[in-house]
């Protein structure tokens, strides 16, 4: 049913200078999976998320993001914070929180509504501004204690754990009260029990929000556990697609990650 | 404790050469056909003798101070971590009484009862002048300028340049440039600032929207170029703005409301208390806008404008916006120079004001709105007193030579300003904080 499609890429081939990062990628997502892009590195994966939040502007091809709210959005040549406004948001590879704010603060510029400029509505405290500052703090608060960070709503975030991070991150997107979120390595860097959590964690995000779930990762034990349907991209193109048990088999993947030659792989 | 080792006479000789170089640095001008007891010759040449064996006095003096110095850190840095830790429970005394919100508004009650009383104790009528021109307008400067650097994180090298459209602005309406009034009907000088506010912030935006794709360096280097552009107007156009003469005396403020009339006239005590109204109207407005919505957004994109993007906060309109609040305030203390001192001029509005101001946010602390109203007190009361007193033998060019070292120092050991924002002191320290508080505190928000 294509009326279930909430991520369409179409040929998309994204270029820079010479150098071709993305080679006519198609791909397609449904509302309320969790679909995770794998490939070596190099592979296109994060210019493929840069190219959905409009970080970067692929010269051919077409994104188009079906929200249940609003008319089909195409996603090339808009803005970043337009498109995260649509309800497309992500995290980062590296955690980029606001580390100089509280975890309090980080969730609560989520929830909050950027539309307006409101310096005068900061100034004049009126009870449109009083009803947005408590929805917010309503909002952030809900999303701290859904990842399980609410009793650490007080510290810096910069003195958070590097799992806590990874889940504040995850906070912060949802407080936007996003339809897809898009994660970018949501596991690198942190150690098997936080994985765990990190994997219960996406799962909840999918079951008990509803929101969609688009990942990169390299772990591929988490991948496997987690997504429903995998793509996989090597040298910036597709090279395979299907769940994890057909990728698991597909000869193309195994020898993407692994050499091209066969005899390479016990090296 | 033995002074003869390598390390120790290693400190010797940079004492020493420090203390050489001060002596040069602060000795009088001198100069060909000059006097041979000023300038560098003084040092060695000057006559007169304290001890005999040194020719010189200043520099047996400097002589005497950079060994005395070394002593000093010679029997300090043995010590150093234990005199450091006793005085731990002093030195954190200013920030941990702070914390407490009760003590902060007992403080700033107290800064406001003596801010009203001030003019009681000051009586000659110079120092009333100076502390409503050189330190009230400079802290209106001052708080505007914090919040694009020290709120949006964009370095601005030319923020005189919307302090000089607020005062000309002034001029223009009340009638006093070479160019006639808008149509012809000059109006009262305090009217005249929502007018000359409203046009600082119309330059805000629209020097704000083009360049503010810009980072960084890039961004400082077009505010430079707008200041050096408008300052070279005001003082060329001679048949607008009366070039370099300026302009004729603006009218003194004056209110009529209904029956109510009230001159400011020429004593410095109104405007004292005018200046005092507005630099409280600010304070409030710029508080209360680091801690609402606007203010998250602003931190959110220095921080980080990637990560802020991909929240929805569209860093442009907001950046466009801290331009457009600083330029306000820039545009508002114009006003009240014009209606001040009368006669403006290109001078008023060169190049070193913008430094000026920048200096006075990092010395306060970028961010801190406190921090920069204090730091601006301090260092333009300081500056005031050395220009009209000029003791120990300061000398009035040597001003930025003292006010460049008091920066370095800064930067070596309070790099976040005297009275830092708590905000940025985490980026640069990385981090500390106690959690005070409970809970339920979180939900109504960081800050009264």
């Amino acid at each position: 049913m294509s009326n279930d499609l909430l991520i369409t890429v179409e040929n998309v081939t994204l270029r820079f200078g010479g150098v071709v990062s993305l080679r006519d990628v198609s791909l397609e997502m449904r509302r309320g999976e969790i679909l995770a892009v794998i490939g070596p590195n190099g592979a296109g994966k994060t210019s493929l998320f840069n190219s959905v939040t409009g970080v970067y502007q692929p010269q051919e091809g077409k994104i188009t993001f079906s929200s249940q709210k609003a008319p089909p959005l195409s996603v090339i040549g808009k803005k970043t914070h337009r498109i995260a406004r649509a309800g497309v948001t992500r995290t980062f590879q590296a955690s980029r929180l606001f580390s100089a704010l509280t975890v309090f603060e980080n969730a609560k510029i989520g929830a909050e509504d950027h539309s307006g400029i409101g310096v005068v509505g900061a100034l004049v405290k009126g009870p449109r501004t009083r009803r947005g500052e408590k929805e917010s703090d309503r909002v952030a608060s809900e999303v701290l204690k859904f990842v399980g960070l609410f009793p650490e709503a007080h510290t810096i975030a910069s003195q958070l754990s590097y799992g806590a991070r990874r889940r504040l991150e995850i906070a912060r997107a949802l407080a936007t009260d996003p339809e897809v979120i898009l994660l970018d390595e949501p596991a690198a860097g942190t150690n098997p029990s936080e994985k765990l959590e990190l994997t219960t964690l996406i799962r909840r995000v999918r079951d008990e929000r509803g929101v969609s779930v688009l990942l990169i990762e390299h772990d591929m034990r988490l991948v496997m556990a987690l997504a429903e349907r995998l793509y996989v991209l090597n040298f910036g193109s597709v090279i395979a697609e299907g769940t994890p048990e057909e990728i698991r088999a597909n000869q193309d993947v195994v020898d993407a990650y692994l050499g091209t030659t066969h005899d390479e792989t016990s090296a | 404790m033995n002074l003869l080792t390598r390390k120790s006479l290693k400190r010797l000789f940079g004492t020493l050469a420090f203390f050489a170089l001060a002596a040069v640095m602060t000795g009088g001008p001198g100069g060909f056909g000059v006097p041979a007891y000023t300038g560098v010759h003084a040092s060695y040449l000057e006559p007169v003798s304290y001890f005999g064996l040194f020719r010189t006095q200043r520099w047996s003096i400097f002589l005497t101070l950079g060994i005395l110095a070394w002593l000093i850190i010679s029997l300090y840095q043995p010590h150093a971590l234990t005199i450091r830790r006793r005085l731990e429970p002093v030195t954190a005394l200013p920030n941990r009484v702070m914390q407490r919100r009760t003590n902060r508004w007992v403080l700033i009650g107290v800064v406001i009862v003596i801010a009203l009383f001030l003019p009681k104790f000051v009586h000659e009528q110079f120092w009333m002048y100076l502390i409503v021109e050189q330190i009230g307008v400079w802290i209106l400067l001052a708080l505007g300028l914090n919040v694009v650097v020290g709120f949006a994180g964009l370095l601005d090298l030319g923020f005189a340049a919307f302090y000089a459209i607020g005062a000309y602005a002034t001029a223009w309406f009340t009638g006093v440039l070479p160019t006639p009034a808008p149509f012809h009907h000059p109006i009262p000088t305090l009217w005249c600032i929502p007018i000359a506010v409203g046009l600082a912030m119309i330059f805000g935006i629209l020097l704000g929207i083009p360049t503010l794709r810009l980072r960084g360096d890039y961004l400082a280097i077009v505010t430079l170029g707008f200041a050096l552009i408008i300052d070279d107007f005001v003082g060329t156009q001679s048949g607008l703005t009366g070039g370099g003469e300026g302009s004729l005396t603006t009218p003194t403020f004056s209110m009529n409301v209904g029956f109510w009339h009230y001159h400011w006239g020429i004593n410095p005590t109104p405007y004292y208390y005018l200046c005092f109204i507005f630099v409280v109207v600010f304070l409030i407005v710029f508080t209360s806008l680091e801690y609402s919505r606007v203010g998250r957004a602003w931190v959110a994109i220095r921080e980080d404008e990637v990560a802020a993007q991909s929240i929805g906060i569209n860093p442009l309109k907001y950046k466009v916006s801290a331009f457009a609040v600083g330029a306000a305030s820039g545009g508002f203390g114009g006003v009240l120079t014009a209606g001040l001192i009368g006669n403006i001029n290109p001078t008023l509005f060169q190049y070193q004001v913008s430094v000026n101001v920048l200096i006075l946010v990092i010395f306060g602390g970028m961010g801190s709105i406190w921090g920069v109203a204090i730091g601006a007190i301090i260092v333009q009361f300081v500056t005031s007193y050395l220009d009209n007193y000029q003791p120990w033998g300061y000398q009035l060019n040597d001003l930025y030579m003292y006010i460049g070292a008091l920066l370095i120092i800064m930067m070596i050991f309070r790099p976040a300003g005297i009275l830092p924002s708590r905000r940025r002191q985490r980026e640069i320290s990385g981090y500390e904080t106690e959690h005070e508080g409970h809970l339920d505190e979180v939900l109504a928000g960081d800050e009264p």
